[in-house]
């Protein structure tokens, strides 16, 4: 999983000792650890929800951390553990919106009409922009399976759909996604 | 200009000049109301059985007063129905009461020593002195109260409520502003606003009941060296700090801490929801106090330089 | 594009194809240069995806969490010692209290134990549920009664008040948010019930000074 890269440009007691050390009450440790993960958990909310929201999601991650640093056992890597827990904030915040939207439906197009075609290179938009355009539920499909690694079942249960559902917006995000590849 | 008024005489006074120059004799333990539109009340005492009115009304207004019982009414004039904008000056009897409205209306008060009630939509109340019962409302202005003692409940909604050097029983309310209790003299406080912070330095005596809540401001209280209070101090998102040792007797509850110091005899309770809980010594108070003040006046200052 | 060729193809590139059907699209696949083509563009899709690079807030969010977290980062120098506690700190660490010389009991955080939750009172949650439906009915009846006589007002009163009525329901929609995720929790529902009565108060209020207006 991609955490692994995190973990591993840092020596593994390193971190491990920032944990315990946060756990114990230690500020300035948990600093250290804010700082190694704050562009991964950022990315991530960003991507899932929108960027207005992201500052604010980010913090009450790391605050969530710090909460429930003690409970952290160290079986999986931390930053495993804090990307999950970042996900269930995101989830969480998703649920208080009590809004089921953001599907693709039938052959509707999101992107259609913004420009992004190779033939007009000047007006064209990235590959994260285009992802933010996309409806909240495709999104967050593509998102937690393309960019994060979960698989459908676990991705079904998080969304409260079904897995078929999310196999298909899966490939609805992809197939919108294509033209945007270059940028 | 010596006049008595008696019964029910309803006189229009000088209404030509814009300015109305009157002195009334009243009875020993009268009590003025005075009913403004726009304008201000200003009131200072001395030590006659007079009141003595300077009204200042445009050549259209004029006030009108009447004696009834022992009630002296001033009100302000209209003219074809308008409602004038009168600036009231009167000097009272030092222990007149005093029942003070009007909408637009800046009310001042300084050094009566009788119940004052004051109440305006939009203008501050800045009053020195006072005893008795005490009542303050403005919804759109500030509201300060010094050097007063007795029943007191001053509030406004959208300003801050200042209180300095108060003995009695204090209830204090704003909204969107911040309340401020100095120099206190009580066993009974209660201070809230939702958008501001509280402050409260003063006594915390045996057997007192305290309470300072906010929803999103921080709260400081002042807590002397030997005093005996059970602390209840809850907060959902900020922090308590102190700069004394809080002997700790339990938690309930997520967000509501309990601290016992001395006998615990007193009651205190300071909550907000968003903001932090400070508990401080007298001394410290002062020095933020201070503080305070000099920012303040350096904006009043800037005030005052506006066209 | 949706035949029945393309909507397999993500699924395909994913290995979630069962082997008949696996075999029947790369037949397909075989005879067709298009759906070749979107075959690869949904591959090079997922490849950008996991190529995405993480960012970092443009904002250094770090001071926000402190204050959050309480880690004191804040010097006073007028105050010698300090014993400040964070809320988070309280509820996460279990407390361990030292007798200290004395004078008391002191309180000091230790870490690892997370504070045992106690069980929500379901009857006095039920209690409130019904006592903020009431509050919230005379708030709205109230309102009705101002909307319908602001005009008596000054423009600039009511725009005073409703800053006033702004300041107050945001804090009702916190103090409702919080109560949702700890509906058991005392505070949090005094908290709620004081600042829904404060709305009321300042209608009546307001209400009252406009009847006076005529």
């Amino acid at each position: 999983m991609r955490d692994q890269v995190i973990e591993d440009t840092l020596p593994a007691d390193s971190i491990a000792a920032d944990v315990a050390l946060a756990a114990s009450g230690d500020a300035s440790a948990f600093e250290r650890l804010y700082r190694t993960h704050v562009a991964r958990v950022h990315s991530l909310v960003r991507r899932m929800l929108d960027a207005d929201e992201a500052d604010d999601l980010t913090q009450d991650v790391f605050v969530r951390a710090w909460e429930k640093l003690s409970t952290f056992r160290g079986e999986s890597a931390f930053a495993t553990w804090l990307h999950r827990l970042a996900v269930n904030v995101v989830l969480g915040r998703r649920k208080t919106l009590g809004v089921e939207r953001g599907r693709f439906h039938g052959g509707e197009d999101p992107l259609e009409g913004v420009s992004g075609r190779r033939e007009t290179p000047e007006m064209s938009m990235d590959f994260e922009d285009a992802l933010a355009r996309l409806p909240d539920g495709a999104r967050q499909v593509f998102v937690l399976h393309d960019v994060e690694g979960y698989r459908h079942e676990e991705i079904a249960r998080m969304l409260g759909v079904v897995p078929g559902t999310s196999k298909s917006q899966l490939h609805h995000a992809r197939m919108a996604l294509r033209r945007y590849l270059d940028r | 200009m010596l006049t008595m008024l008696t019964a029910a005489v309803l006189a229009s006074l000088a209404p030509q000049q814009g300015e109305t120059d009157t002195t009334i004799a009243v009875p020993a333990g009268a009590s003025l109301s005075v009913n403004n539109f726009g304008g201000s009340i200003v009131v200072h005492a001395w030590p006659q059985n007079r009141v003595k009115i300077h009204a200042e009304h445009g050549s259209r207004g004029g006030i009108e007063a009447s004696l009834a019982g022992n009630t002296l009414t001033l009100r302000a004039g209209s003219r074809h129905g308008a409602p004038s904008v009168v600036d009231f000056e009167i000097t009272v009897p030092q222990d007149m009461g005093l029942t003070l409205s009007g909408t637009y209306t800046e009310i001042e008060v300084d050094g009566v020593r009788g119940p004052i009630s004051a109440e305006t939509v939009d203008g501050s109340i800045d009053v020195r002195g006072g005893s008795g019962i005490i009542t303050l409302h403005s919804i759109q202005g500030s509201v300060t109260l010094a050097d007063a003692t007795g029943r007191i409940e001053v509030n406004s909604v959208n300003e801050s409520v200042e209180l300095s050097n108060i003995s009695g029983q204090i209830k204090a309310e704003t909204t969107n502003g911040d309340v401020s209790l100095m120099g206190i003299k009580s066993a009974s406080v209660e201070a809230t606003t939702i958008n501001g912070e509280v402050e409260y330095e003063g006594t915390i005596s045996d057997g007192g009941t305290y309470s300072f809540t906010s929803h999103n401001g921080d709260i400081t209280v002042s807590v002397p060296e030997g005093a005996n209070v059970t602390l209840s101090v809850a907060t959902a998102n900020g922090d308590i700090d102190a700069s004394f040792p809080l002997p700790f007797t339990g938690t309930r509850e997520k967000h509501r801490y309990t601290f016992k110091l001395g006998t615990g005899s007193a009651r205190m309770e300071a909550e907000s929801f968003q903001g932090d809980i400070n508990l401080r010594r007298p001394a410290e108070m002062h020095m933020q106090h201070k503080d305070k003040d000099k920012d303040k006046h350096r904006n009043d200052n800037q005030d005052h330089e506006e066209p | 594009m949706n035949d029945q060729w393309t909507d397999r193809l993500s699924e395909y590139v994913d290995g979630e194809l069962a082997s008949g059907e696996r075999t029947a699209l790369e037949a397909h696949l075989a005879t067709c240069a298009e759906c070749r083509a979107t075959l690869e563009e949904l591959r090079r899709v997922v490849a950008r995806a996991k190529a995405l690079e993480d960012r970092a807030p443009k904002a250094d969010l770090w001071a926000g969490v402190a204050k959050r977290i309480g880690s004191g980062q804040v010097v006073d120098i007028r105050s010698r010692r300090r014993f400040s506690f964070s809320v988070p700190q309280l509820i996460a660490a279990s407390i361990a209290l030292i007798l200290l010389s004395g004078s008391g009991m002191w309180l000091a955080l230790r870490s690892r134990q997370t504070a045992t939750r106690t069980p929500r009172p379901d009857a006095e949650w039920q209690v409130l549920n019904v006592s903020t439906r009431r509050t919230d009915a005379a708030i709205a009846d109230l309102q009705e009664v101002f909307e319908r006589n602001k005009s008596r007002l000054d423009t600039s009163t009511v725009r005073v008040v409703q800053q006033a009525f702004t300041t107050i329901d945001r804090a009702i929609a916190e103090a409702r948010a919080a109560l949702e995720a700890d509906p058991g929790n005392a505070y949090l529902n005094l908290h709620l019930a004081d600042t829904m009565r404060r709305k009321l108060e300042l209608l009546r209020r307001v209400n009252a000074i406009a009847a006076a207006q005529s």
